[in-house]
């Protein structure tokens, strides 16, 4: 049994109080950890088995620690396995968690949901999977916020030094729409049976919209036109990496010129880029390649080294609007399989 | 009725570590710079550590820089133990 608080009542004003005085929480309203509530979240799972040590604290992210913070944020214990692996991907050393936690920058972790529990738990992966209005989705990434600020002591000041913060440290996860992507689900690890989560470090969306091409060009020329803002973090970042997040019409339109995944990446690739000399001119810091540093100042360059870092997906429903997700630049997206961890009630 | 509930912070997996002890003086200390190579870091810190210098005697003897966003490479940290007593680090944008 880890440590306990006792308060007066249960009710959401005495809970908020208290979260207050203690500079817990992210502002709303939560539901009270009780016993009864965590032990439910833990399903029958070890609740003292350590999933991650998150920094800048060196918090020990145990399942008890994201029960209680799952509970906080609304979760239902089918999405609890989604909070899980969310934490354990966050802990592995390419995401950078300490930097991605304490940088100025307004990065924050996407989740983004794969596979059979996307349906079980009951995630949104079509008509506004960035919500509002879905209580997984909702729930989820706020869990992973809450475990950040609670566990890593990844609190705005001391822990987290954004300068203007970003709506999405609040919340920031969606399923992936497999069943209407025209090439399956995204890769690697996300055909695991039971479903796998990508954590992705990285800014708000850059919405881009098409309502009027039937053929890839000038679809994927506004993704790659948001690519080569200058605005974006890793702009000048070679290990930068873009998650392209194509609605279904998009994806489709695409698919249907015969471009797969990979082709999608590399026509990306390609064609967002700017003179290397343009680069030059806005940045004196650069985070470059040899390569990329060799070249002329009137060669194209793109944003990023390697086609691989530009990550094709399929979310949302109907409607021609897709987005852009740049990462924060120096963290590299991970994707891991839910766990079945021994002794767990089916 | 009073109600219990779970801590949402958990346990510290190892105590932080707290600063070293400042020298009681630092004249004829050997100090260090590392550069986290944020813009004009490097002149912030050089111009601290000349002045440093120049008001109590203390010694400039080894430099070296690190990527703002990752930590410190071990050589680069294993340098500073070696060489200096007391580090001049860290600028915000």
């Amino acid at each position: 049994m880890g440590p306990m608080i006792e308060l007066p009542d249960e009710s959401p004003e005495t809970l908020l109080a208290e979260f207050e005085a203690r500079g817990w929480g992210d502002g709303l309203p939560l539901v009270a950890p009780t016993d009864e509530r965590v032990e439910a979240m833990l399903a029958g799972t070890d609740p003292d088995e350590v999933i991650a040590v998150l920094p800048p604290r060196s918090g020990r992210a145990d399942r008890r620690a994201i029960a209680t913070n799952a509970v906080l944020a609304g979760c239902t214990p089918a999405v609890f396995p989604v909070v899980v692996a969310a934490v354990r991907a966050l802990a592995q050393p390419e995401v950078n968690l300490r930097g991605v936690n304490a940088t100025t920058h307004p990065v924050a972790p996407l989740v983004i949901v794969h596979g059979r529990v996307a349906e079980t738990a009951g995630f949104n992966s079509g008509l506004g999977a960035f919500g509002p209005g879905n209580r997984a989705n909702a729930a989820a990434g706020r869990a992973v916020r809450l475990v950040l600020l609670h566990v890593a002591g990844a609190l705005p000041g001391p822990g987290d030094a954004s300068t203007q913060g970003q709506p999405s440290k609040y919340t920031y996860c969606v399923a992936e729409n497999e069943a209407a992507s025209p090439w399956g689900p995204y890769p690697p690890g996300a055909d695991a049976p039971a479903g796998a989560v990508t954590v992705h470090c990285g800014e708000n969306p850059h919405n881009f919209h098409d309502m009027e091409s039937d053929g890839p060009e000038r679809i994927l020329g506004k993704a790659a036109s948001l690519m080569t803002t200058f605005g974006a973090n890793n702009a000048c970042i070679a290990q930068g990496e873009f998650f392209v997040l194509l609605c279904p019409e998009h994806a489709h339109t695409v698919a249907a010129a015969g471009m797969s995944r990979a082709d999608t990446a590399q026509w990306l690739f390609d064609h967002a880029r700017r003179p290397a000399g343009e680069y030059r001119a806005h940045f004196d810091l650069r985070a470059w390649t040899v390569e990329m540093e060799a070249a002329a100042d009137d060669e194209p360059l793109a944003p990023t080294a390697d086609p691989a870092n530009i990550k094709v997906l399929v979310v949302g429903g109907a409607g021609k609007h897709s987005c852009v997700i740049p990462s924060w630049g120096m963290t590299t997206s991970v994707t891991v399989a839910l766990d079945q961890p021994a002794g767990a009630r089916p | 009725m009073t109600v219990r509930i779970h801590s949402p912070a958990g346990s510290i997996d190892r105590p932080h570590t707290e600063p070293a002890p400042a020298p009681a003086t630092l004249e004829g200390v050997s100090i260090g710079i590392l550069d986290n190579t944020k813009p004009n870091a490097g002149v912030l810190l050089g111009a601290a550590a000349d002045e440093l210098c120049r008001r109590t005697g203390a010694r400039l003897v080894h430099t070296d820089t690190k990527n703002a966003a990752l930590p410190a490479k071990d050589r680069v940290l294993n340098g500073m133990v070696r060489e200096v007593q007391v580090v001049l680090t860290g600028s915000a944008d």
